[in-house]
């Protein structure tokens, strides 16, 4: 039996521990020490929690977080809609493989390739609008990207429109790897389809389920600035700022990275509190599955 | 056979070349950190513009500009500009054009880093002083002869403590242009209004032959900081009032400082504006004029040429400017303002980018940057004589050589102001969510929490407003 020193996995594991604590250590690092100064530049005073003050005063980061939060409604949304396109592919149906690549396409797209196709289209006067009033629907050609109250929801929907394409594709990859046996054995036994669904389909895409959920609720808190702001730029008026947009404002437009570094920091934490739950849940399915 | 050339690489192989590489990379960079972004020479010595000679031939300086967005033929102009220059001293200048969205923080960004360009483009006033304060930016004069800067009208809003640190390009004012057939048409004269209620009459019958009374387009947010411009000047003394409305010494909520987002959604409210202004961009917005759908537009002299172009005469389009409503001294008065070039502190080479800046401006660069682009030279010597096209001779004799113009005062608002003010307010008012005078309110506080976030530049604010307003 090949023997080893107790301390050489450590030796062996000490260069990748030294990468990761810089690569993602030192940033973590910077952005609290930048968060509590002043910065100007690349340095600046201390102030303490100042920038946090700032924030926490501020309506337009109340209103960013409120978007944030909004957008959160587009993960159920796009998990039950990825999860019945999944199944209806898997089932074969005529053309699938076709239709596989057609709803994978606007995953592929860039994002803002995708805005500003979107942002075109969803003018007041934009093809969306002609279709509805050439089809004498007229009172549902809204503004949809001028309109305050409902822009964030049109830049929701599109959000869905390119994000499911991944659901789609993580699903029947799963799903060709299941055991066909039960459902086969679930249609004798006189299942329909939502049944199987139900009972047999979504329990044993559980795993799969959960990472999508958590790409989806990360995404929607922090992966959406490209999204904003190739369609709407955060307006009309502050309907659709979210918290990349605010950071993004400070950092680069006004010039004070301070308040960045602490919205940055708020975000990094708000995420890691909303991400806990899932691997803790995550986890004891494991220790389930593990009997 | 495949086989046979296929190389064997085992795993200690494999980690020799990654180790190898990385440790090439690694020196790669630590190299590139430890020199400078150019080819280092002596310290730069920067009291007198005879220093260029004293600089060793065939360096290489980075410039970062902007501008064929607006100008077509700009890009020609800077690229054979440059070539000149090569062959004229030897030194190479790296051009990169830049996006609109980052002329100022990508340059703000690479100060704060240490990597700035030599060379930079500034839009005017706030959008290069705010890089004066922090350092990033040299006064020209004791690079450039003062007289050969002054030559160039950079205007007032380049100047900080009496020192310039920008040189004038070209001329790029907002005004207002009015279509003539269509003012024809709904019974008006040639002559654009010049007061509120001629205007608010103006559109009314405009709008009755069956045309869009003003074209805008205010999504991406201009066309608000362009109004702001007309409008909220007409009710100052001076553009010291628009620095002291942005600290906080002025009160927002007084009517007259309100007063023009109030007109704005007097306007809207009449159904003068295209109904879609909320949900496209300023340059759609715009275009809808030189598609011969509306009669008046606002926008930027070096625009205007192209729109005409579209409309298919120069004969056809009048330049106006904004109707008055205030009665500020500045009301009435043609706006006038310009692009810029400076010259980063961190350069190496200071005295062989001025050197490029004063060649830029050599008349023969001027008279072909006429030529290439059709946009109006800042220089005095530009001879306006060869100017046949009507529009822009009215251009060139209205705004940018009158001699009553004032400076653009939107040019003077912090950041802030333009993202949580400006661009909410303007934004608000067309959805019908606020009044001219919530627009007020929300200056006002945007306008406290910008002092509170800025107190470093209230001072810096505060001397400018203290310059301009001598």
């Amino acid at each position: 039996m090949l023997r080893t020193n107790r301390i050489t996995p450590y030796l062996y594991l000490a260069p990748m521990v030294l990468l990761l604590v810089f690569t993602f250590g030192y940033p973590l690092v910077a952005i609290a020490n930048f968060s509590t100064r002043r910065i100007r530049g690349i340095s600046g005073p201390f102030i303490g929690l100042e920038n946090y003050r700032q924030i926490f005063k501020d309506e337009v980061f109340r209103q960013a977080v409120e978007h944030n939060l909004i957008l959160l409604i587009a993960v159920p949304i796009m998990l039950i809609i990825s999860i019945i396109l999944a199944v209806v592919l898997f089932e074969r149906i005529r053309g699938w493989q076709f239709f596989r690549s057609l709803l994978f396409v606007p995953y592929v797209l860039a994002i803002p390739v995708v805005g500003v196709v979107f942002s075109n289209i969803l003018q007041l006067n934009g093809v969306q609008n002609q279709i509805l009033r050439s089809l004498g629907l007229e009172r549902f050609a809204l503004d949809w990207i001028g309109n305050p109250q409902i822009t964030l929801y049109s830049v929701m929907a599109v959000i869905i429109w390119r994000e499911v394409g991944f659901g789609i594709v993580l699903f029947l990859a799963r799903l060709q790897s299941i055991n066909e046996e039960l459902i086969d054995a679930a249609k004798v036994d006189g299942a329909d389809w939502g049944q199987r669904l139900w009972f047999v389909i979504i329990p044993q895409l559980r795993s799969v389920i959960e990472f999508y959920v958590v790409i989806s609720i990360i995404t929607m808190l922090a992966w959406v600035f490209s999204y904003i702001y190739t369609i709407s730029r955060g307006g009309p008026g502050n309907a659709t700022i979210v918290m990349e947009l605010y950071i993004y404002n400070f950092a680069f437009r006004n010039q004070l990275p301070g308040i960045a570094s602490a919205v940055a920091a708020i975000l990094f934490v708000v995420t890691l509190i909303l991400m806990f739950p899932l691997f803790r849940f995550r986890s004891e399915t494991a220790m389930e599955e593990m009997g | 056979m495949a086989d046979q050339k296929t190389i064997r690489i085992n795993r200690r192989d494999f980690l020799k070349i990654a180790g190898l590489s990385l440790s090439a990379a690694g020196v790669s960079t630590l190299l590139q950190s430890c020199g400078s972004p150019t080819p280092t020479t002596a310290p730069a010595v920067t009291t007198a513009p005879e220093a260029t000679k004293a600089a060793p031939a065939g360096q290489t300086l980075k410039m970062w500009w902007w501008g064929e967005q607006e100008a077509p033929g700009l890009e020609k102009w800077m690229n054979e500009t440059i070539a000149r220059f090569k062959e004229k001293t030897g030194h190479l200048i790296e051009p990169t054009l830049q996006d609109t969205t980052v002329v100022i923080s990508e340059f703000q960004t690479a100060s704060a880093a240490k990597n700035a360009p030599d060379l930079q483009f500034l839009w005017n006033g706030i959008y290069h002083m705010e890089s004066v304060w922090l350092g990033y930016l040299d006064p020209l004069d004791s690079l450039i002869p003062i007289d050969e800067i002054q030559a160039t009208n950079p205007t007032r809003l380049s100047y900080f403590e009496g020192k310039p640190y920008r040189m004038g390009w070209y001329s790029a004012g907002p005004m207002w242009l009015y279509n003539k057939e269509i003012f024809e048409k709904a019974g008006l004269g040639e002559e654009p209004p010049k007061t509120w209620d001629e205007l608010m009459d103006f559109c009314d019958k405009i709008k009755s032959a069956g045309f869009i009374p003003i074209s805008a387009g205010l999504k991406d947010g201009p066309w608000g900081e362009w109004f702001m411009g007309h409008g909220l000047g007409q009710n100052l003394d001076s553009p010291a009032d628009a620095i002291n409305l942005f600290i906080g010494s002025l009160d927002w909520r007084e009517p007259r400082y309100y007063e023009h987002w109030s007109r704005v959604e007097e306007l809207w409210k009449a159904g003068f504006f295209n109904d879609d202004m909320n949900s496209i961009d300023l340059y759609p917005g715009i275009d809808l004029f030189g598609a011969g759908k509306a009669g008046m537009t606002a926008i930027v002299t070096p625009l205007a040429a192209s729109q005409a172009k579209m409309l298919g005469s120069s004969e056809k389009v009048g330049g106006m400017v904004f109707p008055v409503f205030g009665k500020g001294k500045m009301a009435g008065k043609p706006i006038a303002d310009c692009q810029g070039f400076g010259i980063s502190s961190q350069s190496k080479n200071k005295e062989i980018a001025a050197e490029f800046i004063r060649f830029m401006h050599e008349p023969e660069r001027v008279e072909a940057l006429w030529e290439a682009s059709n946009v109006l030279p800042m220089d005095s010597s530009f001879d306006p004589n060869q100017i046949t096209d009507p529009l822009l001779n009215q251009i060139w004799k209205g705004w940018v050589g009158n001699p009553e113009a004032v400076p653009y005062i939107s040019n003077l608002m912090p950041v802030l102001f333009w993202t949580d003010a400006m661009f909410v307010n303007s934004q608000k008012i067309i959805a019908g969510e606020w009044t001219g005078e919530q627009a007020g309110q929300n200056a006002y506080e945007v306008t406290q929490k910008w002092v509170e976030q800025n107190p470093d530049l209230v001072e810096k604010y505060s001397q400018w407003a203290k310059d301009l307003g001598a």
